[in-house]
């Protein structure tokens, strides 16, 4: 009896300090860059450079056309071949695979619609010019002008589709015709938003002071959460609620492609933007205002432009490897261990370096992967689209 | 704030000064000054936000009471020392007010604008940090 009188007293001391240390100590200062991370879903994306975004006959028409091979030069290839539903919205391979082997990485399309640049050097400043590119880079699904345009007007269901979109018949000239499918594929992928995870419930309880439901957080990932906006210095980069500041950065990843060939990085992607008849300059931009385009009119050439690739955003990171614009680590620890032990030889900066090796300890190696995973959660099913006119 | 009040006091103590406009609509903004130039402008929107571009309004003053001109604004964070990934264009208002468009912080901390104004011949650069949260 008193044995277990003192067995439960014993208990009842560890299990104390147990329970009040699953969670940690959080400052002020550090409670508000947490909270700088959210709330999360952000607001429907919109658009003003595309007249159909946010509607749900834009949306539709979009998904119908993302999953329709007919846009692609030889029949075979939709987008939905490399950016799969199933995989997030990519393909789960290191690189690209069209007909050839891709230099780049196939990108999640998970937020697309809250991003200002596009593909991994920003070549494109809106989400329908980025849609363009795919469709008639030869090696990707090697379309046209024209062959977009007469799917449009030739199938009963798109024509049809297409008229409900944008309120009149498909007849217009073979680009404009493409650059609407465009923007109906962009309506479509701007409402692919990740769904909520366990970091932001946690980060919703600690910004409003809810230390119970805060303390259901894992230490680890609390951890792992004190190192990226702390130490680790990573939110300077991937900021916000997605994760992401939008531009561009280097962090020592080498741009070799092949021996002797480089990937340029931003640099090449600012040249391609100015040399589109699709950038937010030209005629296809639907916003009057101007304010769409205001990025693209100022957008600055730099030295340190070569080399730098798109910040990623960092929601559903866990299940789309590989990771880096080519594919270069299969696993997030690769990704870790690349933070950690970065040679410094590989970054330049005049100023304080914003990377620079973390030497991180095999617990905080840990504690960051597993924070990193936190972001992720599993989306809903999605139901099949339905005939666009039935 | 104390310090925007001391300015303005210095500044009205200071007829030569006086016909310069320092109203920027929506309340006054910052006030910095030099030897020879008296500068107020104020961000648009009037919170910064990382990432988001925005504009700054200015009203370039001179000493001796006339309208100064804008040449040039930039921005940097000194302490890792880059520009920022846009450049700014300034349109002329008139009368020594400018708005200059396309500025982008784009990461949190210290930014240090540099605002190049001329009156004559040479130019003077004018500077002011912003802490963005
Ligand atoms: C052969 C595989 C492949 C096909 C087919 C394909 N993509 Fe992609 N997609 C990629 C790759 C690789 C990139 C990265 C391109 C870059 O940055 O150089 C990319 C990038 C993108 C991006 C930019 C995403 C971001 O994070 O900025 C969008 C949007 C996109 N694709 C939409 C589409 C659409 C719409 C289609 C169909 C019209 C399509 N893709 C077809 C491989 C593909
Ligand atoms: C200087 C800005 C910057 C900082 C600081 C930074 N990152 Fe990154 N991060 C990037 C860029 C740019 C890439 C893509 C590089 C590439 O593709 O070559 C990237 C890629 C990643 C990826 C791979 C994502 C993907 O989809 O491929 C992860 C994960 C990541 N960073 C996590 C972190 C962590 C954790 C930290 C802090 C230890 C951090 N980052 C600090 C800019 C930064």
């Amino acid at each position: 009896m008193r044995t277990a009188l003192l067995a439960a007293a014993l208990l009842a001391a560890l299990a104390a300090p147990a329970a009040a240390q699953r969670l940690l100590d959080w400052s002020e200062a550090e409670v508000a860059l947490v909270g700088q991370h959210g709330p999360w879903p952000l607001p429907p994306a919109r658009d003003a450079s595309n007249r159909i975004s946010g509607t749900p006959v834009g949306i539709a028409l979009g998904e119908h056309l993302f999953n329709d091979a007919r846009l692609s030069g030889d029949g075979l290839m939709s987008c939905a071949t490399c950016h799969q539903a199933g995989r997030d919205w990519s393909d789960g391979r290191a690189r690209g695979r069209a007909r050839v082997d891709l230099d780049r990485r196939t990108p999640s399309l998970w937020n697309v619609g809250y991003l200002h640049w596009f593909g991994w050097t920003g070549a494109g400043d809106s989400l329908w010019a980025q849609s363009i590119r795919p469709i008639l880079d030869p090696l990707e699904m090697a379309g046209s002008r024209e062959r977009a345009s007469r799917l449009l007007r030739e199938d009963k269901d798109l024509a049809c589709g297409y008229e409900r979109a944008f309120g009149t018949k498909p007849d217009g000239d073979d680009e404009r015709l493409l650059v609407d499918a465009a923007k109906a594929l962009a309506a479509f992928q701007a409402t692919l938003v990740s769904p909520r995870t366990r970091f932001d419930d946690f980060r919703d309880a600690l910004v409003a002071g809810d230390r119970e439901a805060a303390a259901r957080y894992g230490l680890s990932e609390q951890r792992g959460l004190k190192l990226f906006i702390g130490e680790g210095n990573c939110n300077a980069c991937h900021f916000g609620p997605r994760f992401t500041n939008g531009e561009f950065g280097d962090i020592g990843i080498a741009f070799f492609v092949r021996p002797g060939e480089v990937d340029s990085g931003r640099l090449g992607g600012i040249a391609t933007l100015a040399a589109s008849p699709f950038n937010l300059l030209g005629r296809y931009n639907d916003d009057p205002s101007g304010i769409s385009a205001r990025r693209t009119r100022h957008v600055r050439h730099l030295h340190s432009n070569f080399g730098e690739f798109r910040v990623p955003g960092l929601r559903q990171v866990g299940r789309s490897a590989a990771y880096m614009h080519n594919g270069g680590f299969a696993t997030l620890e690769d990704v870790v261990r690349h933070y950690s032990e970065v040679s410094p030889d590989r970054l330049h900066s005049d100023g304080t370096p914003l990377v620079r090796p973390l030497g991180l300890s095999a617990q905080q190696s840990t504690d960051l992967v597993a924070f990193l995973r936190s972001l992720d959660a599993d989306p809903p099913p999605r139901p099949a689209p339905s005939p666009l006119c039935p | 704030m104390r310090l925007l009040a001391a300015l303005f006091a210095f500044f009205f103590a200071n007829a030569a000064w006086a016909d310069c406009p320092l109203d920027l609509g929506r309340g006054t903004g910052l006030v910095i000054f030099s030897d020879h130039y008296m500068i107020a402008f104020r961000p648009d929107p009037l919170r910064i936000e990382v990432g988001e571009p925005f504009a700054l309004l200015f009203n370039v003053c001179t000493k001796s009471g006339s309208a100064g001109e804008l040449v040039a604004v930039d921005a940097q964070m000194p302490e890792h020392k880059h520009t920022m990934n846009y450049h700014p264009s300034i349109v002329s208002k008139g009368d020594g007010r400018f708005r200059a468009e396309g500025l982008v912080f784009h990461m949190a901390g210290h930014w240090e604008i540099s605002i190049d104004v001329r009156a004559g011949e040479e130019i003077e650069r004018l500077t002011h940090d912003y802490y963005i949260k």
